[in-house]
C-alpha cells in the first residue's frame, strides 16, 4: 500500500518546459505534470490520440502512437524493446484518455494487463473525447450533456452509467490500480512513488476536470475536482493484486453530489428527481466500498 | 548445410531464428498460424532467445513491432488476409517511422481462406517494400534477407515477403537451411538509429529548437545527425501539428526508390555466400530470345515454369518473368525487357475491383513512355484459390504469343477457370 506524503514531499525536480497550450484550467496538463514529477525523467511517455500530445511539454521522451487504439501495444513494444537492450530500468508510462483507455484502447489495454506487461498505465479522465470537441465516451457518467448527447426535448444526456475501468483492472488482477485526482496531489503522487517500484502491469485512473468541456469556469478545476472525492463521486482507492481493496481518503462525511453537479454546465439540466438519482447511487457505492475498505475483494 | 523437408510456414520460422530476430508478436489466423506456432517451440526450448508477445489482434501485433523496433529489438510477425486487413492503419505508421520491421504474409484470399495475392497488394500504399515468393527454399531466403534489406541506412524501411497460403505454407518441400554462423556474417546485430531514451532526449529537443531556430519549423525534414540526410527524425516530430509535411511523402518515396539497388545488392550477396539468388527484384526464365513472355508472382511461377518449358519443347519462344519484388515496382527492368518482346501477359492472381489486375496496371503503367510499345495482355488465374493447371498457363502464353502482329489491342483481361 501507498504511504501518506505530504505536499512537501513532492520532487523539486521539474519536468515541465516553459509554456503550455492547453485550455485555462485544465486538470490534465496539472496530472502530466504531477505524473513525471513523481516518476522521474528516466521514463518514456506514450501518448495516443488525445489533449495530452497537444500540451504536454513534459521533459521525458515522448512516442507518439499515432494509432489511438495502440496505447497498450505501444507500451508493450516500448517495455519488451527496453528489456531486450537492457534498460529494464526506464519506466514506460502511458498518459491516455478515456478514449483511448475505456473505448477504442480497450482491447488492447485488457491484453497488456492479462499479460501483466512491465508498464504504468495513467488514464487522465475528462469524461469525453475533449480533444475533438467533447463527444461521449464510454467514461462519461449518466446524464452528463456531451456534443453528442445533447440535452433537447427527446434527450436528457446521455443515457447509460459510466464505465467503471479500475474495477475492471482489478479483475484482471494485475500487482497495482489506483484511482486518483488532480485536487489530491500528495495521495497521486504516492500512490505513483509506490507503484514505480512494483513490476508489471500497474494502473491508474485519475479524475481530470476540464473546464471546457464540462463548462465551468477555469478557476473551479480543483474545487470540482475536490467536490467529487468529497461526495463519493470520485472515490480515491488502490487495489493490490486485484484483491486487497483500500480507500485512500475517506470523508468523515459525504457532500451533496448536487453541490459539484450544480457548477458544471454538462449537469446544468438536471432535475431534483435526477439529482436525487446520481446521489442515491453514489451512497449506495460508497457504502459498498466502505464495507469493503481493508478487506481482501473476489 | 543441412537439408529439412518441411512447409513454407516452417521455412519462415527458421528464417526468423536465423536472423535472430528478438521480438515476436502475432496472432492466429489461417493459413499463418503455424509460422508463430514453430516460433514459440524455438522460444520455449531455448533456441531463439527472443520476446514472444502473444497479443490480442493483429494491430496490436504490428505496434508492438513497430515501437519495440524503435527501442532497439529486431521485430518479427506474421499474418494473412483478413488479419493483414485489420492491421493495415498499423502497416502505414510502421514505414512512417522507419521501423524495419519484417513481417510474413501467408497470403489470404478475402473471398475464401485459400490464396491470392489481393490482401498484401491492397496494402501497397502503406509504404512497405513486398517481396514474393515461389517455393519454400525462396521463403527461408527471402525472410533473411528481408531484415538485410529493411535494415539498410540507405532504406530502413519494413519489409513483407509473401508465400501463398496452402500452396506453401502447409506444402512440405525439401529446404536447405543455413549454417547460423554463415547468416551471422550476413547480418550483423541490430541497433535501433533512433531510441526513446532519457539520456539523449535533451540534446534532441536542442536540436529540434535549432531547427526552428533556424525558421524551418515543421515543414521541412528535421536530421539531426550528420550523415542522416535522407531521414526525419520521427519520434517527436510525428504527427501533425503543422500541416504541410508533404516532404514525408517524398522522403519515403526516395527511399522505396533507394530500395531497388539495395534488394538487388543484398540478392547478389546472398548468392556469394549461400548459393542461391533469385534475380533481385525479378527473375527471367528463358526469355534469352523469347518473343512473348508471361508475368506472375508467388507460386504461380513453378507452374509458369513447366508451361514455357512444354510450350519450348514445341519450338515456341515463350519466357517466363517471375516478379519477386511488387513494392519498389521493377519498372526499369519491365521496361528493359519489354525492348526484347513482342507480347506480355500478366497473370494477376489478385483483382483491384473497378480496374482490374494491379499487376496489369503496373507493368501498362511502366511501359506507357516507351517508344516501341509491346501488346501487354492481362489475365486473371488463381483467385480464392481457384486451381491453377499447366494446361492454363500454356493457354494463357499461347494467346500472348497470337496476340503478335494482330492490330487491334483488347485491354480487357481474360478470366482463366471461369
Amino acid at each position: 500500500m501507498s504511504k501518506k506524503m505530504s505536499i512537501r514531499d513532492l520532487r523539486k525536480e521539474e519536468v515541465m518546459w516553459p509554456g503550455n497550450p492547453a485550455c485555462q484550467g485544465c486538470g490534465g496538463s496539472i496530472i502530466g505534470r504531477l505524473i513525471f514529477k513523481a516518476l522521474g525523467r528516466n521514463s518514456a511517455r506514450v501518448e495516443v490520440a488525445s489533449c495530452a500530445p497537444g500540451f504536454m511539454n513534459i521533459r521525458v521522451p515522448s512516442f507518439f502512437g499515432p494509432a489511438f487504439e495502440g496505447a497498450a501495444a505501444f507500451m508493450t513494444g516500448l517495455a519488451r524493446g527496453y528489456k531486450i537492450i537492457g534498460r529494464e530500468d526506464i519506466v514506460v508510462a502511458g498518459l491516455i484518455g478515456d478514449g483511448g483507455t475505456a473505448d477504442i484502447g480497450f482491447q488492447g489495454l485488457s491484453g497488456a494487463a492479462e499479460r501483466n506487461e512491465n508498464v504504468f498505465w495513467f488514464t487522465y479522465d475528462n469524461e469525453a473525447y475533449m480533444n475533438t470537441g467533447g463527444q461521449r465516451s464510454s467514461a462519461t457518467p449518466e446524464f452528463a450533456s456531451t456534443s453528442t448527447t445533447p440535452v433537447a426535448k427527446m434527450s436528457r444526456g446521455k443515457t447509460s452509467e459510466k464505465k467503471n475501468v479500475p474495477m475492471i483492472l482489478a479483475l484482471h488482477h494485475v500487482p497495482y490500480v489506483a484511482t486518483a485526482s488532480v485536487a489530491y496531489p500528495e495521495d497521486l503522487t504516492a500512490k505513483i512513488v509506490y507503484g514505480k517500484e512494483l513490476r508489471g502491469f500497474r494502473y491508474m485512473h485519475i479524475n481530470s476536470p476540464c473546464p471546457t468541456g464540462w463548462g465551468t469556469d477555469p478557476k473551479d478545476t480543483i474545487k470540482i475536482a475536490r467536490l467529487a472525492v468529497e461526495s463519493g463521486l470520485w472515490p480515491l482507492y488502490e487495489i493490490l493484486d486485484g484483491r486487497h481493496f483500500k480507500l485512500t481518503y475517506k470523508p468523515r462525511e459525504l457532500k451533496p453530489v448536487s453541490e459539484t453537479l450544480k457548477i458544471q454546465g454538462r449537469f446544468r439540466h438536471l432535475k431534483d428527481e435526477e439529482i436525487a438519482s446520481i446521489q442515491k447511487a453514489t451512497t449506495e457505492n460508497w457504502s459498498r466500498l466502505l464495507a469493503i475498505d481493508g478487506k481482501d475483494i473476489f | 548445410m543441412k537439408s529439412e523437408v518441411m512447409v513454407g510456414n516452417k521455412a519462415v520460422a527458421y528464417a526468423v531464428k536465423l536472423a535472430r530476430a528478438n521480438l515476436i508478436a502475432a496472432y492466429p489466423i489461417t493459413p499463418q498460424t503455424t509460422i508463430v506456432e514453430y516460433l514459440s517451440e524455438f522460444v520455449a526450448s531455448g533456441e531463439l532467445p527472443a520476446e514472444f508477445v502473444t497479443v490480442e489482434g493483429e494491430i496490436t501485433a504490428q505496434l508492438v513491432c513497430l515501437s519495440g523496433s524503435i527501442a532497439g529489438a529486431r521485430a518479427f510477425t506474421a499474418t494473412s488476409g483478413e488479419g493483414l486487413l485489420y492491421m493495415s492503419h498499423a502497416l502505414h505508421h510502421t514505414a512512417r517511422y522507419w521501423a524495419p520491421v519484417v513481417m510474413a504474409v501467408a497470403n489470404r484470399s478475402v473471398r475464401t481462406m485459400q490464396p491470392d495475392h489481393t490482401d498484401l497488394l491492397a496494402q501497397r500504399e502503406t509504404g512497405w517494400i513486398q517481396l514474393y515468393c515461389e517455393n519454400n527454399q525462396e521463403v527461408l531466403d527471402t525472410g533473411i534477407m528481408a531484415y538485410k534489406i529493411a535494415e539498410d541506412d540507405r532504406v530502413r524501411l519494413p519489409v513483407a515477403f509473401a508465400l501463398d497460403g496452402y500452396v506453401l505454407s502447409f506444402t512440405a518441400e525439401p529446404v536447405s537451411i543455413p549454417e547460423q554462423e554463415k547468416v551471422d556474417g550476413f547480418l550483423k546485430p541490430f541497433k535501433s538509429k533512433y531510441p526513446v531514451l532519457p539520456e539523449t532526449w535533451d540534446a534532441e529537443l536542442e536540436e529540434y529548437k535549432k531547427h526552428w531556430q533556424q525558421g524551418k519549423g515543421i515543414n521541412e525534414p528535421f536530421t539531426p545527425f550528420a550523415g542522416d540526410e535522407n531521414f526525419s527524425h520521427l519520434t517527436m516530430v510525428s504527427w501533425g501539428k503543422g500541416h504541410d509535411l508533404q516532404w514525408r511523402w517524398r522522403a519515403h518515396q526516395e527511399a522505396m526508390m533507394r530500395a531497388k539497388k539495395v534488394i538487388k545488392e543484398v540478392d547478389e550477396e546472398y548468392g556469394r555466400l549461400f548459393g542461391r539468388s533469385y534475380g533481385g527484384l525479378l527473375e527471367e526464365y528463358r526469355c534469352e530470345d523469347a518473343e512473348a513472355v508471361i508475368v506472375v508472382m508467388g507460386t504461380l511461377a513453378s507452374t509458369s515454369r513447366v508451361a514455357v518449358d512444354n510450350l519450348r519443347k514445341q519450338g515456341k519462344r515463350v519466357g517466363l518473368v517471375k516478379l519477386k519484388s511488387y513494392r519498389p515496382f521493377p519498372s526499369e527492368e519491365m521496361q528493359d525487357i519489354a525492348k526484347r518482346v513482342k507480347a506480355i501477359g500478366v497473370i494477376d492472381r489478385n483483382i483491384s475491383l473497378g480496374e482490374g489486375g494491379i499487376v496489369y496496371g503496373s507493368i501498362r503503367s511502366a511501359l506507357y513512355d516507351q517508344v516501341e510499345k509491346p501488346k501487354v495482355l492481362g489475365y486473371y488465374a488463381g483467385l480464392a484459390g481457384r486451381e491453377v493447371r499447366v494446361r492454363d498457363i500454356e493457354n494463357a502464353t499461347e494467346k500472348t504469343l497470337k496476340a503478335i502482329g494482330s492490330g487491334v489491342m483488347d485491354s480487357t483481361a481474360t478470366w482463366i477457370g471461369g
